[in-house]
């Protein structure tokens, strides 16, 4: 009398098997294939060297990239910071009713439509020292007397990837905090309003803690997404000037498609994933704490 | 009731949204306004910001003088066939994790979110070297199939939260009514996913359109280079034509933005589905 688990057993294999076997070719192979690769000194093609882990251990050793782990959490922390705080203000904001807020929703949205490529090419030409808007901009305020190279400047050129980073990214953690404010049932401010909470008291106590998973999942997902990012940075500074942006993902492919050194590129985007892994499993932690 | 309030503060409100839109809209508009420019005008000290002859030529440029109109059509290919497969695996996925019970099903699940979390650079270099092997640089099929990898994972969750919001007792009624399980799921469950489909849809379409990495490294011949890599190619010029460069941006972003429009209802909460079930 087995049969009819059995079956429910068999229908979910037919099922999800496609995806699985898919994923199983174009994912879990590569990965493996991946790591593989990482313990060769290759050029892909007729130098296979075989290192063992010796990149992996140079990883540690190497203080060079340590310095570009710790610039990619800067990055990351600055980036996401800001797509959190001006996502929240405006999600709250847009959480109200009145009139002109189909307008606003459909404005805020837009940089989230537009490919990196355009918005990194975008920056670029606003931040041009010469003919840029946004040198124009600072001088018809007052703030600089004269053009700035936003990205020519070693310190001008964080600040400025992570800017044109924020503008790309607020959008959908404010679209995605948004949502997640409209499904909390009016019942739960109504009963906090008999009980007269203040403003303060409301936001704390009943918005924030309803927002809980909505906050942890975008969290996650967006920091892991703008550490490991790419496209922007590339178009506006290719990690330069010096190093001044040369976040991992900028390191790992100069590393790769332009010294052709594989082995040790595979290596580093090995360590980038535990990274990455290790930045999901400590949110779960502090904030899913008395979720599971 | 406080939530979305009967007395919002209006000055605050519109002021703060005000100053939001327009750090959107005015980085747009200088695009528009640069892509109307001629040579001269773009390089004019201080910016102007209406031209004062406006001219239509980067627009025309773009197809003429760049093969714009190649990429364009390759991105189309690639994206929509990418799009295609992904719908088909993940909804048969989604649908199989949120009605069947069976071993590996855990297992699976993590698998997916743990794809979020490694970076596209750890699958770029043997996808290189893998598809040099087999012959499928510079073709659709080796695109496609690097963007069904990052597309699957995402899609089946989406899909997954779709099928979840559906009553299971349809699926009981129709097999009593004595369909198989492919066809409840075809005839009677697919049909009421639509809405999750065209947001799974937007989704891989929006992914796979602005991607840059792996399109750069997995085409280098110049009749198969995507729209990203055409664009992001016009900076690598002596002389930079700024107005080109906006005229074809602006062009790039119209596909999802029309998408968007009509389908940001459903992207939208499925999205957020996905974020608050998990």
């Amino acid at each position: 009398m087995n049969s009819s688990k059995t079956k429910t057993q068999w229908s979910g294999y037919w099922f999800t098997l496609p995806a699985a076997l898919m994923l199983g070719a174009l994912v879990v192979y590569p990965l493996l294939y991946g790591f593989y690769i990482s313990l060769f000194d290759t050029n892909l093609l007729f130098r296979w060297n075989f290192v063992g882990l010796r990149y992996y251990l140079e990883v540690f050793t190497n203080a060079e990239f340590l310095g570009k782990i710790l610039l990619t959490l800067k990055f990351t922390f600055f980036t996401v910071a800001g797509h959190f705080i001006v996502g929240m203000i405006l999600a709250l904001l847009l959480n109200q009713k009145f009139p002109g807020r189909v307008f606003f929703r459909a404005v805020l949205i837009v940089p989230w439509l537009f490919p990196e490529v355009v918005v990194g090419l975008l920056w670029k030409w606003m931040l041009n020292p010469m003919y840029g808007l946004f040198n124009q901009f600072l001088q018809d305020l007052g703030l600089i007397a004269g053009p700035v190279s936003w990205l020519g400047n070693q310190e001008t050129a964080f600040i400025s990837v992570v800017i044109a980073a924020i503008w790309k990214g607020f959008p959908l953690v404010m679209i995605l905090l948004l949502a997640g404010l409209q499904a909390i049932p009016d019942e739960l401010y109504e009963a906090g309003q008999i009980d007269g909470a203040s403003r303060q008291q409301i936001f704390r106590f009943i918005t924030l803690p309803s927002l809980r998973s909505v906050l942890m999942v975008t969290l996650i997902l967006d920091t892991v997404w703008w550490f490991k990012h790419f496209t922007i940075i590339w178009i506006l500074t290719q990690g330069g000037p010096v190093n001044a942006t040369s976040v991992v993902s900028i390191d790992i492919f100069k590393t790769a498609f332009e010294y052709f050194r594989f082995g040790q590129a595979a290596a580093l985007a090995v360590v980038v994933f535990f990274v990455c892994f290790l930045i999901g499993y400590v949110y779960r932690r502090k904030l899913g704490e008395d979720d599971d | 009731m406080i939530k979305r309030g009967n007395h919002p503060n209006y000055a605050l409100t519109y002021s703060v949204l005000t100053l939001a839109a327009l750090t959107v809209i005015v980085p747009v508009l200088w695009m528009v306004s640069t892509s109307l420019k001629t040579m001269v005008e773009m390089f004019t000290i201080p910016p102007v910001w209406i031209p004062k002859v406006i001219t239509w030529e980067a627009f025309s440029r773009i197809w003429v003088d760049y093969p714009f109109g190649g990429y364009f059509w390759n991105s189309l290919v690639v994206v929509a066939s990418a799009t295609l497969i992904s719908l088909a695996f993940s909804a048969l996925a989604g649908y199989g994790v949120s009605r069947f019970q069976f071993r590996g099903k855990g297992v699976f699940l993590t698998f997916l979110l743990i794809t979020q979390m490694f970076p596209s650079i750890m699958l770029l270099i043997p996808y290189y070297k893998v598809m040099r092997t087999l012959g499928l640089i510079n073709t659709y099929t080796g695109l496609t199939l690097a963007y069904v990898s990052f597309t699957i994972p995402f899609c089946s969750w989406m899909m997954l939260g779709y099928f979840q919001g559906i009553p299971k007792e349809l699926d009981a009624a129709a097999s009593i009514d004595g369909c198989g399980k492919f066809r409840t799921f075809a005839q009677i469950l697919l049909p009421l996913t639509l809405p999750g489909l065209a947001a799974t849809a937007i989704y891989s379409f929006l992914v796979g359109w602005n991607e840059y990495m792996f399109a750069m490294i997995l085409t280098t011949s110049e009749n198969m280079k995507t729209v990203p890599v055409g664009i992001g190619q016009l900076i690598g010029q002596y002389r930079i034509a700024w107005n080109d460069i906006m005229a074809v941006s602006l062009v790039a972003s119209v596909p999802l933005t029309i998408l968007f429009l009509f389908l940001q209802k459903y992207l939208v909460s499925s999205l957020t589905a996905g974020a608050v079930k998990q």
